[in-house]
This record gives C-alpha cells, structure tokens and sequence, in this order.
C-alpha cells in the first residue's frame, strides 16, 4: 500500500518539475534577448535589432527581419534569373513628402515605378513592383521582401522637394558594428557584399541620365533599406517640379535612363541573361 | 464713562487691524523657491568661444564650415548640448540655408562608456523635417561633423526622438544605427 502511494506521487512529481522548468527555459531565451538589446546598445550587430521593438513596445508590420544570408557563403545553385525589383518609395499610411504643394510623393514613386517596369519589359528585362498599390510596408519588411526574393537589382524610388535635378544613391555604410561570425551578416551593414557591384549600378544610371542634359549626382547614402539588401541595391531620388505636367515627363524620361542603365550593366550582375 | 480720546484711539486701532488683514490676503503668494535659502544650481563652468559648424546649403547640395560664437561648457556632455545648437540656430534663421521644423533643439545628451554619444532631439526635430534622402542626409552628416569638430573623443553617435528610436528621420535616413563618426568624416568630403 505504501510503494502504491509512492508511485501516485512519483508521476504528479515529474508533471511538477515539468512545470516549472518549461516557464523557467522561457524566461532564459528572454534574457538573451536582453543581452542582445544591451549589444545593440554598444553598436552591436543587427539581430540585436530582434529586442529594439520590444523594449519599446512599437508596432511593427511584420515579425524582425531574418539576418541575410551572405551571398557567396549561400548554397551553390544555379543561376538564378535576372529581374529588377522596383520599390515605389513610401505608400499606406507613410504619404513620403508633400509635392508641387499637394501630391503625395507615394503617389508620385507608385506611377514611376510602374513606368520604370514597362522601360525594362521593353528592354527584355523582367521586373516586379514590391509594392502595386497604395500599401504600408515597413523598411524592414522591403528589405526582407527584396532578401527572400533574390533579384538582380533594387532600384528604390523617391521624389523631393528642395535643389534641382536627380541624385542616385548607393548605400553608404558607416555604422558600428560588431563583426559577425560564419553565414550570418550584420543587418546594419548586409550591403558590404555588394557595394561594388551597386555602385557600378549607379555609375551607369547617373551616365545614362547625364546623356538627358540633366543635372545629375551620384552619393554615397546611409538611407534604408539599402544598406539591409545583399543584392545590388540603388535609389534614385528626383526634385519635382511645381508643374505635374513636368513631373510626369521627368518620371518617363528617368524611368528610360534608369532601364537603360541596368540593362547595361546587366552582363556584370551574375544573373542568368 | 469711556472717554472720548479712548473711544477713538480704538476705533483707529480697529480699523488699522481690518486694513492690515485684507492687505494681507491680498499679497500674492510667494513661491517656495524664492524664499529657500540654499544655494542655486552651481554656475556652468565655462567660455564664450568660437565653434566651427558644418553647414548644409540644400540648394547647392553642399556643406560649407562656419564660424559661429557659442557659449561652451567644460564638460563633454554639456559642450555636444551646445555644440548641436550652434549648428541648429543656422538652420533656425530665416532665411535658412537648410529650413528644419520650428522647435528642434537637443533634449538631452549622454554618453554611453567614453566614446559613445547619445543625442536625444526633441520631437519637432523629426516631426517637423522635411522629406527626402538628401535633405536627412545633409542633416545627420553636419550634426555629427560639427559634434566631431567641438568635443573631443567621440567615436560613434547615436540620435533618439524623444527619448525613443526611430527607424528614420523623415522616411529616409537611418536613425537606427550607431553612426561612426571616422566614416562621416569620409562621406562629408562628398559635399564640401
């Protein structure tokens, strides 16, 4: 009768133990998160970034980005096809600047990006919008789009108000980070392992609107989501006009420079042609 | 029988004792402050002095430095604090070579170990900032070079809004990171 208690007791033990130490595990994994938020603190590398929103309780879009996966460490494949991805700049509930008084630059980015698809479809490239329609998608959640998706090139696309003329950017990476180990690469500074190949991008975009006779820069700039791509990855940024008439010729014209542009430098991008 | 003088010496004693009262409720009150007795907050150590600030020029898309007076404290924190105003109050004028939202100013400034800045901007700094990749870009390169080129030591800069992280500025420009301030040296030179 007494070992017949013993073996009642023993199960409702082992259930006991089992819970307290399933809590107690969960409670571990918040502590490393809390590690990673103090790295974060001292410039530490990008999947501390999984406890900024946390900490601060801010809404986000969509679940902490994934660090990328650096290209030449990635499994052997084959060639994947070559196609551009266009990012319409802002969109949903982030209008991006207020234009010629009362457009939004949302708007503004949206045409031009669905011109810029037509040039390149024209040119025999293929190309995908990220966004086609008036959608709120968080810079984490271009970069990760644009990440899993694996195009060829990123071309980002924005208008403002203030001086003249066109800039394209490639990113520039002067954030502190600490150096990470294996396939992982640092979120702040994915960028790095196709700087090169980006600013050759851009070289013959600002060439090809150079032939238009317009003012055109070409700058290194920390702007997101470049800097958290690992494919090639530009902006190109246009001063609008206070005549949507004008605005609308600008977008063509740049829209042909930008496909003619990539189309080529489309033989340096390792794609299949 | 009271006597007459006697009547009237109370009567004026009476009426000299309602004045005094309604006087009395009617001073306004004195706040605490200005009755304590202890010694106000000690005095800043520090000089008037000339700072060099990088200025952003939107229309020629350049950064030119100025010279500019500015009251600068002794301590580190203290000196970034009026170092990042310097270069606001240009920005603040009318014209402006660069025009920011009415209201920006440093809430706060601290360091994290000897080298790290942490800036804390008010809201009106973000909020009331134009959009665009040039115009953030000019801004956060001529804050941080002017903080290099008045306090001494710092190597990475980092902005919050409020006391809270911010993806970008106005859309564009990153103010997740920590910037280095040795690789904003390097990109400044594309604009001066």
């Amino acid at each position: 009768m007494h070992w017949n208690k013993r073996a009642e007791i023993l199960p409702a033990a082992l259930l006991l133990c089992l819970g307290v130490v399933l809590p107690w595990s969960k409670y571990s994994s918040a502590g490393a998160i809390a590690a990673a938020a103090s790295s974060a603190a001292h410039g530490g590398p990008r999947h501390a970034r999984f406890s900024r929103a946390g900490v601060e309780e801010q809404p986000r879009s969509s679940p902490s980005p994934t660090p990328p996966l650096l290209s030449a460490e990635a499994p052997k494949r084959a060639l994947p096809e070559f196609f551009v991805m266009i990012d319409p700049g802002h969109g949903g509930n982030d209008k991006g600047a207020l234009l010629a008084g009362a457009i939004a630059e949302k708007d503004v980015t949206l045409a031009w990006a669905r011109d810029l698809r037509r040039q390149l479809e024209e040119r025999g490239v293929p190309a995908r919008l990220l966004r086609d329609s008036d959608q709120t998608l968080s810079l984490d959640r271009r970069a990760e789009i644009t990440n899993e998706a694996r195009p060829s090139v990123y071309v980002a696309l924005h208008a403002a108000p203030p001086a003249g003329g066109v800039r394209v950017y490639a990113a520039a990476l002067p954030f502190a980070t600490e150096t990470t180990k294996g396939r992982l690469v640092s979120w702040e500074n994915a960028q790095t392992v196709s700087l090169e190949r980006s600013r050759s991008v851009a070289r013959a975009v600002a060439n090809e609107i150079r032939r238009q006779d317009r003012r055109v820069s070409w700058f290194a700039a920390p702007l997101r989501p470049l800097n958290n791509l690992v494919i090639p990855a530009i902006a190109v940024e246009f001063a609008s006009v206070s005549r949507q008439s004008e605005n609308q010729k600008m977008e063509t014209a740049l829209a042909s420079a930008i496909a003619a542009g990539i189309a080529q430098v489309r033989g340096q991008l390792g794609a299949r042609p | 029988m009271i006597p007459r003088h006697f009547q009237i010496a109370i009567g004026l004693l009476l009426l000299s004792i309602l004045l005094i009262g309604i006087s009395l409720t009617r001073m306004p009150e004195q706040s605490p402050a200005s009755t304590q007795l202890g010694p106000a907050a000690p005095p800043v150590a520090g000089k008037q002095e000339q700072v060099r600030v990088l200025v952003a020029y939107d229309y020629d898309q350049a950064l030119r430095w100025r010279d500019a007076e500015a009251f600068m404290p002794e301590d580190r924190g203290l000196r970034a604090g009026e170092a990042v105003r310097s270069i606001l109050s240009q920005y603040l004028q009318s014209p402006s070579p660069h025009p920011l939202g009415k209201g920006a100013d440093v809430k706060d400034v601290y360091w994290i170990g000897n080298d790290t800045l942490v800036v804390d901007m008010t809201p009106q700094f973000a909020d009331g900032h134009p959009s665009g990749v040039l115009v953030e870009q000019l801004t956060l390169v001529s804050l941080i070079e002017t903080l290099n080129a008045n306090v001494p030591g710092i190597s990475k800069v980092k902005f919050l809004v409020n006391g809270q992280e911010r993806e970008t500025l106005a859309g564009h420009a990153d103010l997740m990171s920590f910037y280095q301030t040795a690789a904003i040296h390097d990109l400044a030179k594309e604009f001066e």
